[in-house]
């Protein structure tokens, strides 16, 4: 999946650390999640949506 | 995010280098500690609990192993998880060349060496892995 995490985080002037502290995950997991390298769980996906108020489809997307 | 998020998640592995120290440590002496508790035990009882002593901290590694796992959150559970199988993996291979090794005439190595092969195995794929995913 693709995904707008760099953008909304910086929208909000937030560091890789403040998103995982908010998400309470790993700074390296926020850094797979932004990279690509790692396809959140549902849950996570929803706590990252939640947490920027928007839908999970406005932050993931398919390749 | 965590399962057990009681404690944030970035604190989970300092926690875990500390308890996992702490036992290590509790092994590494009871190792070379366990022939004089033997032969100073005052009675069989306490000669059988001197005997298998190293392994309490075995079993206290699994738990906080456990502990850790649960502590962590799901990206970080998922690589722990392949570093594990490949380290166990690699371990239980190693253990199995030397075997066969000791049949051509190394020296005979006792089943207490395969735990820490094992742990040894764990350590250093961890720490490759570790360096690979540093971002």
């Amino acid at each position: 999946m693709k995904n707008t995490l760099p953008e909304l985080r910086a929208a909000r002037g937030m560091t890789q650390a403040d998103l995982a502290d908010a998400l309470n995950v790993s700074r390296q997991t926020v850094n797979a999640l932004e990279t690509g390298r790692y396809d959140p769980s549902l849950p996570l996906a929803f706590a990252i949506a939640k947490l920027f108020k928007c839908k999970i489809e406005d932050v993931f997307s398919p390749k | 995010m965590s399962e057990a998020s009681a404690q944030p998640v970035k604190y989970a592995g300092r926690s875990y280098l500390l308890e996992f120290s702490a036992a290590i440590g509790l092994y590494v002496v009871l190792i070379p500690v366990r022939p004089w508790l033997i032969a100073h035990a005052a009675n069989h009882d306490l000669a059988i609990a001197a005997t298998v002593s190293p392994a309490l901290p075995v079993w206290l590694v699994l738990l906080i192993v456990w502990r850790y796992y649960r502590r962590i959150d799901e990206y970080e559970q998922k690589k722990f998880l392949e570093t594990l199988a490949i380290a166990f993996g690699i371990g239980s291979c190693l253990i199995v060349t030397y075997s066969f090794l000791a049949d051509a005439g190394l020296p005979f190595l006792a089943i207490t060496w395969a735990w820490p092969t094992l742990a040894a195995s764990w350590g250093i794929t961890s720490a490759i892995r570790a360096m690979a995913d540093r971002t």
